[in-house]
C-alpha cells in the first residue's frame, strides 16, 4: 500500500524570507537576511500585499536605494505577491549580534 | 513610521557629477607628475619654488586632489549626512568653472606667474562656488555630528587656502602685499593641514567602519582630534605670522596629539570590526592614516629641534602630500569609483541574477601590486632626496609615473564593467 502525503502549502511569509535571501548586498557580498537587516514581514491575507520592515547596517549606508530595489525586485518575482511596502527603519538600530553565525563566519574568514 | 523611513532615500545623487570629478582629477594626476618628472634635476637640487614646479603642485594638488575631494563629496556628503545636494546645476557649473580655474592658473603659474593672480580669480569664484554650494547642502541636516564639524572645519580651512593663495599670486604679480613667507606657510597649512586631514578625519569615521562593518566602537577621540588638531593649526599659524618659535613648537606638538586622538579612535575601530580581511583599498587607506601620523610626529620632531633646512622641510611637505594626502585618495578612489559606477549601472539590476558585487569591478591582485609599487617608488624618491642622487629620483619618478598609468587604467576599467 502506498501512502500518500498532501505537499503543504508554503506560506507567503516563508516565500518572502526565502526570498529575501537571495537579496545580496553588494558591498559585503553577503545577502541580507544572514546580515540581519530583515526585522520583520507582514503579509496581508486577502490581498497578499507584503510589508518588509528592515534596516541597513548604517542609516548613512550608500546602498541604501540600491539594497531596498533589490528587494522589491525580487519580491516581485514571487508568484501570487501583491504589492511590496519597504518600511525601513534605524529604531532598533542593526548590531553584528542581528546576523547569522554562517554570516560571522563568511566575514571572519 | 518609524524615525529614518525615507532619509536614506532622498540621498540619491547623480553619478554623473561627481564622475566627472574623478575623471577630470585622473588626468590631472598624470599631468602633474609627467610635469615633476621634467623637473627631476630640480627635484635633485631640493629646489621646490619655481614656476614649473608650482605649476606641477597645482595640477596635483587642485587638479587631481580637489578635483577628486570634490567629487567623492559630492556623493558622500549625501549618503553621510542624509541631505539632498542643495543644487546639481549649480554643481555643474561649479565644476566647469573649477576646472576652467585649475587649467588657466596652473598653466599660468607655470609660464607667465605674474599673471597667474587671472586664473587665480577664476579658482576663487570655483572654490567659492564648492564651498557655497556644500554649505547650503550640510545646512540642511537635522542631527549635526562630530562628522559634521570635522567637514565644517575642512572647509573653512579651505577658504582661508584660497584667499593666502590669492594673495600669494596677488604678490608675485604686483608685490603690493608683504609678508609673503608667512602668507605662504599659511597657504600650505590650511590647504594641506587644515582642509585635507580634518576632512579626512571626518570621513574615515563614516568610511573605516562602514567598510570593515565595525559596530560597538568608541568615538571618544573625535572631539579632542578636532580642538587640538584646531589650535593647532591657530598655534602655527600665529607662530608664522610672529615668528616665535616656541608657538612653531607647540602649534605641531597640538596637531601631533590631536592626529593621536585620531589614531586611537581609528584602532578601536578596526579592532570591533566584523570583517577580518579589510580590502586592499581600505588597507591602502588605513597604512595612509599610520603614515600621516608618523609624519606628524616628524614635524613635531623637527620644530622640536629647530629644524631649519629648507630642503628636508620641503621634502616633509612632498611626503605628507604623497603618502598621506595621495595615498589616503588612491586608496578611498577604489572603492568611491567602484560604488559610484555600480550605482548607475547595475543599482536597477539588484536582486537579479550575475549582479557583480563592488569587490568584482576592482582587481584586487593587481591593485595589491600597485600599493606596493607607490610605496616603493615613495621610498625610492626619499632616498634618492636625502642623497641628491638624480639617477635614482628620475628612476622612481618614471617608475611613479607608469604606476600611477596603470592605476588610472584599471579606474578607467571599471567603467567598461
Amino acid at each position: 500500500m502506498t501512502e500518500t502525503y498532501e505537499i503543504p502549502t508554503v506560506s507567503m511569509v516563508s516565500r518572502v524570507r526565502a526570498a529575501l535571501h537571495e537579496v545580496i548586498d553588494p558591498e559585503l557580498g553577503v545577502n541580507i537576511g544572514d546580515l540581519g537587516l530583515i526585522y520583520a514581514v507582514f503579509v496581508d491575507d486577502d490581498t497578499n500585499d507584503v510589508t518588509v520592515r528592515m534596516t541597513l547596517t548604517t542609516p548613512g549606508c550608500p546602498m541604501s536605494d540600491s539594497i531596498q530595489k533589490g528587494v522589491k525586485f525580487r519580491l516581485s518575482m514571487i508568484e501570487g505577491i501583491g504589492e511590496v511596502t519597504i518600511d525601513l527603519v534605524f529604531d532598533p538600530r542593526w548590531n553584528p549580534g542581528k546576523m547569522s553565525e554562517r554570516c560571522k563566519a563568511k566575514l571572519w574568514r | 513610521m518609524m524615525p529614518g523611513m525615507g532619509m536614506a532615500q532622498k540621498s540619491s545623487t547623480d553619478v554623473r557629477l561627481p564622475l566627472a570629478f574623478v575623471v577630470s582629477g585622473l588626468v590631472a594626476f598624470l599631468l602633474a607628475q609627467s610635469i615633476l618628472l621634467s623637473q627631476t634635476s630640480a627635484l635633485a637640487s631640493h629646489v621646490f619654488r619655481i614656476p614649473t614646479v608650482w605649476m606641477a603642485a597645482h595640477f596635483l594638488l587642485l587638479g587631481f586632489v580637489i578635483m577628486i575631494v570634490m567629487g567623492a563629496m559630492y556623493q558622500l556628503v549625501p549618503v553621510a549626512f542624509l541631505v539632498k545636494v542643495w543644487s546639481q546645476k549649480f554643481g555643474v557649473i561649479q565644476y566647469a568653472v573649477t576646472v576652467i580655474g585649475i587649467i588657466l592658473f596652473s598653466l599660468l603659474l607655470g609660464f607667465a606667474p605674474a599673471q597667474a593672480y587671472v586664473g587665480a580669480v577664476v579658482i576663487v569664484i570655483g572654490i567659492l562656488m564648492f564651498l557655497f554650494q556644500m554649505f547650503l547642502t550640510i545646512k540642511t541636516q537635522e542631527n549635526k555630528t562630530m562628522i559634521t564639524t570635522f567637514v565644517l572645519g575642512a572647509l573653512i580651512s579651505l577658504f582661508f587656502a584660497i584667499i593666502a593663495g590669492f594673495f600669494l599670486a596677488w604678490n608675485i604679480g604686483f608685490g603690493e602685499i608683504l609678508a609673503h613667507q608667512p602668507l605662504f606657510m599659511s597657504h600650505l597649512l590650511f590647504g594641506l593641514a587644515g582642509w585635507f586631514t580634518l576632512l579626512i578625519f571626518g570621513f574615515s569615521y563614516q568610511l573605516i567602519p562602514m567598510f570593515s562593518l565595525s559596530h560597538g566602537f568608541s568615538m571618544k577621540g573625535a572631539k579632542p582630534a578636532f580642538i587640538l588638531y584646531v589650535f593647532g593649526l591657530v598655534t602655527l599659524i600665529l607662530s608664522f605670522w610672529s615668528g616665535a618659535s616656541i608657538l612653531k613648537i607647540i602649534g605641531f606638538a597640538l596637531l601631533f596629539v590631536g592626529f593621536s586622538a585620531f589614531f586611537v579612535d581609528v584602532r578601536d575601530i578596526l579592532k570591533n570590526r566584523m570583517r577580518r580581511k579589510l580590502d586592499k583599498p581600505l588597507s591602502f587607506s588605513v597604512l595612509a592614516v599610520a603614515l600621516g601620523y608618523s609624519i606628524h610626529f616628524i614635524a613635531f620632531a623637527f620644530a622640536v629641534f629647530n629644524v631649519t633646512d629648507v630642503a628636508a622641510w620641503s621634502w616633509l611637505v612632498f611626503v605628507f602630500i604623497f603618502c598621506w594626502i595621495i595615498f589616503s585618495i588612491l586608496g578611498y578612489l577604489c572603492k568611491i569609483v567602484p560604488f559610484l559606477w555600480w550605482t548607475h549601472k547595475y543599482s536597477d539590476q539588484m536582486g537579479q541574477p550575475n549582479v557583480p558585487t563592488l569587490a568584482q569591478l576592482v582587481p584586487e591582485k593587481i591593485v595589491r601590486v600597485l600599493y606596493i609599487v607607490f610605496l616603493i617608488s615613495l621610498a625610492g624618491l626619499l632616498v634618492g632626496a636625502i642623497f641628491s642622487n638624480f639617477i635614482m629620483l628620475l628612476i622612481f619618478q618614471i617608475l611613479l609615473l607608469v604606476n600611477s598609468i596603470v592605476y588610472v587604467g584599471v579606474i578607467i576599467r571599471i567603467f567598461r564593467l
